[in-house]
């Protein structure tokens, strides 16, 4: 105690040499520092790397921030099979070209970064959940690790997690399988290998959406099958524009041109909607009087004046969507996601109004839905 | 839009009354400049007989009680006027909501003729005005009618009200509920009884001869989920009843004169127009859509 009273007595009588003297301090270390960058001396090589001392201190303040930023969240359920493979599809385009994947290599350009990528086999269990959420959402500065492109999507973010943490133990297969809804792939010939057509194009929407051969393989992907053309071009161009807010769409959709947007719309306009086995029971009930008839005590409107297939094509329409889809999606309005489109403008202060019981009652009434449409269309 | 211009015996008791107090509190504001002129500048005699105990006995205690009193007894007797037969000739069910007036007539047959934003009424018969809200506080306010009345959620109030002149009447909501609330105003249409029970016989049926695309894309955009239009498919009550739209004076609780051009803006810009009211705004339609579902709307007259 008098100690720290002697201490404080002293800086008050001479605060005042050293105050000079720290002053005098920081300007010849600022003075220095501006001398060295001027100077252009340091190398900033990254062929040449770090010292190991730089590079242990480097990676020792990455971690502790790491570790006292990471949010204090209950993570969703992470052994979720949906939310594993549409992880896995979004690593197989975001982030494996730079980290590797199971049986996928990393390429030699990601190798010679500074620092390079991590094999995240090995290095996914240093990480608590939180930590691998907070370092997949908003990446590593002066590393080249980017954040999630779209800070709002937290739902999409925790996907790659639960992807991560299935990794280690993956083989290859079973990573195509999740990655590329294929369990083999196709040998191919030299010609097709040589012009590019490969079916494993990060591009290729199939991945995810599935094609003619079936609907998408994870319940938190969209059913495009038989969905009017024109809804289909104005959610492209709205994820073009960046209005329409999803990382994991809006990297998928990047470098398309308008006219393969207006293909693509056309293409899965055309497909048949795929089958599904009916649950009846979904099919009465609160669901459906919100579809029908909506609640006008609550100002809620009929959902199917909107969305059935005689409403405007640049409507969705619901019928056979997936459950889970639809109520992602309506959780996140209700979340707080914004309308930037002038047809989100229309549905948002709709979802805002909705209770989780109502979201759970019109998605599982809607995926129920035999849906029409399709080649006709 | 003036108190002291009454169009009804309510309106006109109510006007009476304030003459009564303009008048009367202007003759007892110059007396009390007089005595204070006096108290100041008169002579010592006047002076003198001011600063007596006489004058708080009968300009502060006596003067007020006989006042008051007489207002009280002239109040009373003015209520005692309302006091009505027990069937009024006419019941309109006029319901405040954030931020318009849902309007519909008691029929003859005791079924509902619904409509919005505008009042029709018979000169000379008396109407009951059934004041509900199910939302938050309202207040039903026409000044050359009569007084204003709140509209409490969970509470049924009552007006009676008489037009004498024929005319028509801004109302506006009186009491602070949010939002655009200046922006709720109505419109009351006071027109001789023969004319009022020929349009209200043909009010109720559904208006043939809409144009047919208009009509089309109005059910497409999904304005029937929250719009009724009598004889289609469109049965909303979340917004107001557009049967007869094209017939009204003016849009959005009387917030724009009733023109086609007028009802296109509202659909794509009705938040610029009128901020913060509970209608999305469709801006992806085409002007082509648009125009179309606008004149549509109105021509259901
Ligand atoms: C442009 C290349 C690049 C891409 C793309 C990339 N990363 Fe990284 N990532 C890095 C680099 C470089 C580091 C290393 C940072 C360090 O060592 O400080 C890193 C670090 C990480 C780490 C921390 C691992 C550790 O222990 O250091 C995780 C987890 C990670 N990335 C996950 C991902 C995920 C998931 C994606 C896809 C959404 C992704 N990264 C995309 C370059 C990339
Ligand atoms: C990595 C998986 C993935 C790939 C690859 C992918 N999508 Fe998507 N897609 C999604 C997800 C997830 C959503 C939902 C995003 C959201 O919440 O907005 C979506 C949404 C959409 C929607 C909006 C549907 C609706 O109902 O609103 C369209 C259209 C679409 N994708 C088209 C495509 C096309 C075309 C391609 C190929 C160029 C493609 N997608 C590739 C996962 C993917
Ligand atoms: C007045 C018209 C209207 C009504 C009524 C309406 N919606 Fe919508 N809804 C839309 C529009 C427009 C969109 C497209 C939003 C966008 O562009 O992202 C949409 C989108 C949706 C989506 C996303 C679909 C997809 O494929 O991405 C869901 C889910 C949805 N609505 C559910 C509902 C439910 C449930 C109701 C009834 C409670 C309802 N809607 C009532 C107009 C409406
Ligand atoms: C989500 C419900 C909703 C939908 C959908 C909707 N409206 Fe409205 N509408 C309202 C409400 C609420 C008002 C009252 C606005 C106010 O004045 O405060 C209104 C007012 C109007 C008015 C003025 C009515 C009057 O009495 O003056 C017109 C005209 C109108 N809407 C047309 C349309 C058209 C055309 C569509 C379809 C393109 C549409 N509405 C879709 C809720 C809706
Ligand atoms: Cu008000």
């Amino acid at each position: 105690m008098s100690r720290v009273e002697a201490l404080r007595r002293f800086l008050v009588r001479r605060w005042k040499p050293i105050a000079a003297g720290a002053a005098a301090l920081a300007l010849l270390a600022a003075s220095g520092g501006v001398l060295v960058a001027w100077s252009g001396l340091y190398s900033v090589a990254a062929s040449k790397g770090h010292w190991l001392v730089i590079d242990r201190f480097l990676r020792f303040g990455m971690m502790n921030s790491v570790e006292t930023h990471a949010p204090d969240v209950e993570p969703p359920p992470l052994d979720d099979a949906d939310l594993i493979r549409l992880g896995a599809a979004h690593y197989y385009a975001g982030c494996a070209y730079c980290h590797g994947a199971p049986g996928l290599a990393m390429t030699p350009v990601a190798q010679h970064m500074l620092p390079a990528p991590p094999d995240l086999t090995s290095h996914v269990s240093l990480w608590t959940d939180q930590e691998l959420f907070w370092l997949v959402k908003h990446g590593l500065k002066y590393t080249g690790m980017p954040g999630w492109p779209v800070q709002n999507r937290d739902d999409e973010v925790w996907a790659v997690v639960a992807f991560l943490r299935q990794m280690p133990d993956m083989t290859q297969q079973t990573y195509r399988d999740l990655a590329l809804a294929e369990v083999e792939a196709e040998p191919q010939g030299g010609e097709e290998i040589a012009r590019g057509n490969a079916p494993d194009a990060v591009s290729a929407c199939a991945r995810c959406h599935g094609d003619e051969a079936g609907p998408p393989k994870s319940e938190l992907v969209p059913v495009l099958h038989g969905q009017p053309r024109e809804m289909l071009e104005n959610a492209l161009r709205a994820y073009l524009s960046g209005e329409r807010s999803s990382g994991i769409m809006q990297t998928a959709a990047s470098g398309l041109s308008s006219d393969e947007v207006a293909e693509l719309a056309v293409y899965y306009a055309g497909l048949e909607p795929p089958r599904r086995t009916i649950d009846t029971a979904a099919l009465s009930g609160h669901g459906r009087e919100l579809a029908e008839s909506g609640d006008p005590a609550r100002r809620i409107p009929a959902c199917m004046s909107c969305h059935s297939e005689s409403a405007l094509p640049v409507y969705p329409r619901l019928a056979g969507q997936n459950a889970r889809y639809i109520a992602n999606r309506l959780k996140a309005w209700q979340a707080g996601q914004t309308a930037r489109t002038d047809t989100a403008a229309i549905m948002v202060p709709i979802a805002r109004l909705l209770t989780d019981d109502d979201i759970a009652a019109v998605s599982d009434y809607f995926s129920s839905l035999p849906q029409a449409g399709g080649a006709g269309r | 839009m003036n108190v002291l211009d009454p169009a009804g015996p309510d309106a006109g008791r109510l006007a009476e009354l304030s003459w009564i107090l303009f008048i009367g509190g202007g003759a007892i504001f110059a007396l009390v400049l007089a005595i204070t002129f006096f108290a100041m500048q008169g002579s010592d005699r006047s002076r003198k007989r001011l600063s007596g105990n006489w004058l708080v006995w009968t300009g502060g205690i006596a003067f007020p009680v006989a006042v008051l009193t007489g207002l009280l007894v002239y109040g009373l007797l003015l209520m005692g006027a309302e006091s009505r037969p027990a069937e009024p000739d006419l019941r309109v069910h006029v319901e405040g909501r954030q931020w318009w007036w849902r309007v519909s007539y008691e029929e003859p047959d005791g079924s509902r003729l619904e409509s919005a934003n505008e009042i029709r009424i018979p000169l000379g018969r008396e109407v009951e005005f059934v004041l509900t809200s199910p939302d938050v506080i309202h207040s039903f306010w026409v000044p050359s009618l009569g007084g204003k009345l709140d509209m409490i959620p969970g509470r049924t109030n009552r007006l009676r009200l008489t037009a004498d002149r024929p005319g028509v009447y801004r109302g506006q909501c009186a009491e602070y509920c949010g939002g655009p609330h200046a922006l709720m105003a109505l419109e009351v249409i006071a027109m001789p009884a023969g004319e009022f029970d020929a349009w209200r016989a043909q009010a109720s049926s559904p208006v043939e001869n809409a144009p047919a695309r208009g009509g089309e894309l109005f059910l497409a955009t999904g304005c029937g989920s929250c719009h009724t239009v009598r004889g289609t498919s469109a049965a909303g009550t979340i917004g107001p009843d557009l049967s007869r739209l094209g017939e009204r004076r003016q849009l959005a609780a009387a917030r724009l004169p009733m023109s086609a051009e007028n009802i296109a803006r509202f659909i794509t810009h009705g938040q610029d127009i009128k901020p913060g009211n509970l209608m999305p705004e469709f801006r992806f339609l085409t002007a082509d859509e648009t125009a179309a579902i606008a004149s549509y709307l109105a021509e259901l007259k």
